[in-house]
């Protein structure tokens, strides 16, 4: 064990506090370590994967399938997704349609407001490359460009059941990621 | 409860008026990222809990349709016109090759203008079916987001069967409509809407006749008949401030002319009368396809049509489910218009939003300005 | 129902009796579509004709349209009668042309309050100015775009 002390300090309650850091900081590596191994990772990724609560927020046209998908023919319900009102409480954020220069400031303070972990799912050409409107003087060409995007669902809408089968998709993500992925 | 156009000051517990000393009134953004809000923002200036003055900020689904259409040509503008109101996209597009028909002097047959009605109408029910489904996601209202939504897809079905797509059709081309009925669709179709108005009766005990309802909705939120009238309101917010106005009654296009419909406007001008306006509505396109089906022409269903816009100017008018949507088209030769100004219902509906608002409560404010259904992402364009 | 024009006659022939001098065009485009020319210093008085006296209370939408190569911008109101049950289906067009290089005109947001959010587009679309338009800010377009007004003809973005 070497700790690294800056300066040398003749305050014994100051050299006893640097040294409980260093114990603090390793005993939390230690704690990472064992949640991260096979049975408590499992726990903690089912419970994410399943609870999968998007933000409120609506871009463009393709939330009209959005709509559609969490309705009574094609529940979302049943997949855990629920449409939940507090940032800090969501812990997913479905980019649906197009992208304007004046919501993509906005869209990348919700991203940044919301609590580790979070998703991102494209949904839609325009969220992916711009689509129909990709030479409009007001869009941004895509949501990788300014958001680190998980799954891409393509479509002009995509169908409910092509929404569907990217939630399936980002779960099947979660399910064999690290708890402990994003810093 | 009433509401006037200035806010009563009730003051009960001291709380001090704006014009004392030291009062402050309270500004608060309510958007883009709200369940209440849609894709906009309103700025609602508040005393206390009762609104001044509130004032939408629309553009933050600004894509700028109008010039684009300008560098493509007119088949190729046709998904891209339709997507400003997604839910009610053959409205859109009827207006559009009305446009380019009356530039080109080409009438479509017969078969083809009850074919773009029928689908104009199922896309109406369509329409107000999603709108209120929002509506009850503003209410709290979680039955009535499920139920219009599962009933929506009833239409969806057949609309799919008309046109191979859910909901962004690009069904009506200048000269007529792609395809003809398929097989057995009249029957469904039938079938279909008797079952819908069993449904929009039942919606009637649970939604509109609820107490839970009526008084939240009946006296919040009124527009006068003048107001209406002067900020240019039109659609089912305009007739539910008792204006009598329905272009496809005032100037019948396509088949309108030979249909037989009543025109629904209710007095009050408050939300309650605008919901019903809504219902009525619905119950009268779904009587309106059955007749269309019943009287539907034989022969073709397109006419040739070349893909130029001739010189000239017109205007076209189209009731949709929102208002009126209306292209104001100038030609020069060539494949695309020299100029395509594009003016939707809920464009001319945002003028409206400031005075349905004032004075209403900041909890009623959901019930109110949904009412009037304004399509944030089909006034911006 | 006839295809005569003769309400439509009779509309333009009551506006050219008041404005003698002014109108410089008014035509039955067709059976109800007028079209009313008249030059910009004129036109609140016309306009304040056209809602009392025809009837033309309810506002339509405002376009604004870049004629380039005329080297002005037309400014058409688009305009419907409430009031007057027997001239529903008529649309008035009422129109008028700036130069391009001073783009100044008087703003109808007092005769008609629903043309304001119109307005407010062709200003910052088209680069117009309104004189007396109660907010002159913009409507559509990002809050802080430094770029040329978008819908001019010589303006042309890069496609990706």
């Amino acid at each position: 064990m070497s700790a690294q002390k800056p300066a040398q300090s003749d305050d014994p309650i100051e050299l006893l506090a640097d040294s409980m850091n260093v114990w603090v900081g390793k005993l939390s590596d230690l704690v990472h370590k064992v949640v991260d191994t096979e049975p408590i990772r499992n726990v903690i990724n089912w419970a994410r994967m399943y609870s999968l609560w998007p933000v409120n927020i609506t871009t463009a046209c393709c939330s009209a399938e959005f709509g559609a998908a969490s309705g009574a023919r094609h529940d979302l319900e049943r997949f855990g997704v629920l449409p939940y009102g507090s940032l800090r409480q969501s812990d997913l954020i479905v980019i649906e349609g197009t992208i304007t220069k004046k919501m993509a400031k906005r869209l990348r303070m919700i991203y940044d407001q919301m609590a580790i972990p979070r998703y991102v799912i494209a949904m839609g050409d325009c969220a992916i490359s711009g689509g129909l409107f990709h030479d409009s003087y007001s869009i941004v060409n895509g949501a990788h460009e300014f958001l680190p995007v998980d799954v891409f669902v393509p479509g002009c809408p995509p169908r409910p059941e092509a929404l569907e089968h990217g939630i399936i998709m980002l779960q099947e993500k979660i399910r064999s990621s690290k708890v402990y992925p994003q810093s | 409860m009433t509401t006037t156009d200035k806010p009563t000051q009730e003051n009960t517990l001291g709380s001090p008026s704006p014009d004392e000393p030291g009062a402050q009134t309270l500004t608060l953004s309510v958007g883009p990222q709200h369940s209440g809000s849609g894709h906009m923002r309103l700025i609602v200036e508040l005393d206390g809990d009762i609104i001044l003055n509130a004032e939408p900020d629309p553009g933050y689904v600004h894509r700028g349709i109008e010039k684009i259409i300008e560098l493509r040509n007119i088949i190729r503008s046709i998904p891209v016109i339709e997507r400003p109101s997604i839910i009610d996209a053959s409205n859109l597009n009827h207006a559009w090759v009305r446009a380019i028909e009356e530039l080109q002097g080409v009438e479509p047959p017969a078969r083809g203008q009850y074919l773009r009605c029928l689908l104009n109408e199922m896309n109406r029910i369509m329409s107000h079916l999603y709108w209120l489904s929002i509506y009850g996601v503003f209410l709290g209202h979680t039955t009535m987001f499920m139920w219009p939504l599962g009933d929506r897809e009833l239409f969806i079905d057949l609309a799919e069967s008309l046109t191979g797509a859910r909901i962004t059709y690009s069904y009506l081309v200048p000269g007529g409509v792609r395809r003809d009925l398929p097989q057995g669709f009249a029957e469904e179709a039938i079938k279909r809407t008797e079952y819908f108005e069993k449904r929009l009766d039942e919606y009637e005990n649970i939604f509109f006749k609820n107490p839970l309802f009526t008084s939240r909705a009946k006296g919040v939120g009124v527009l006068s008949r003048q107001r209406a009238i002067e900020l240019g309101a039109t659609g089912p917010t305009l007739r539910g401030s008792g204006v009598e106005a329905d272009l496809r009654k005032d100037e019948p296009y396509a088949a309108y002319g030979e249909l037989d419909f009543k025109v629904h406007t209710r007095p009050d001008g408050d939300s309650y009368s605008r919901v019903m306006v809504h219902v009525d509505e619905m119950r009268e396109s779904s009587q309106l396809i059955r007749q269309m089906l019943k009287k539907l022409p034989s022969g073709p269903v397109r006419r040739k049509a070349p893909i130029v816009v001739p010189r000239g100017e017109a205007y076209s008018r189209v009731e949709s489910a929102r208002g009126e949507c209306s292209f104001y088209m100038i030609g020069e030769g060539g494949d695309k218009p020299y100029r395509a100004r594009y003016i939707t219902g809920s464009y001319r509906n945002m003028a409206a939003i400031s005075a349905v608002l004032q004075g209403v409560r900041l909890a009623d404010m959901p019930t109110s300005w949904w009412s009037i259904d304004y399509w944030p992402v089909e006034a911006d364009r | 129902m006839s295809l005569s024009h003769e309400r439509e006659d009779n509309l333009i022939k009551s506006l050219r009796e008041n404005f003698p001098t002014d109108i410089k065009d008014a035509t039955t485009v067709r059976r109800s579509r007028i079209n009313i020319t008249v030059s910009p210093d004129k036109i609140v008085n016309v306009a304040l004709f056209i809602r009392d006296k025809l009837g033309f209370d309810h506002p339509t939408g405002v376009s604004a349209v870049d004629y380039n190569r005329e080297s002005r911008f037309e400014i058409v109101y688009h305009l419907t009668s409430i009031a007057k049950s027997d001239q529903r289906d008529i649309l008035l067009n009422l129109k008028e042309s700036v130069p391009r290089n001073t783009p100044k005109t008087t703003s109808l947001v007092k005769v008609w309050p629903g043309v304001e959010n119109f307005e407010r587009e062709s200003i910052e679309m088209f680069g117009l100015q309104f004189e007396g338009h109660p907010k002159p800010e913009k409507l559509f377009l990002n809050d802080n775009w430094d770029g040329p007004p978008p819908m001019r003809k010589e303006v042309r973005f890069p496609t990706d």
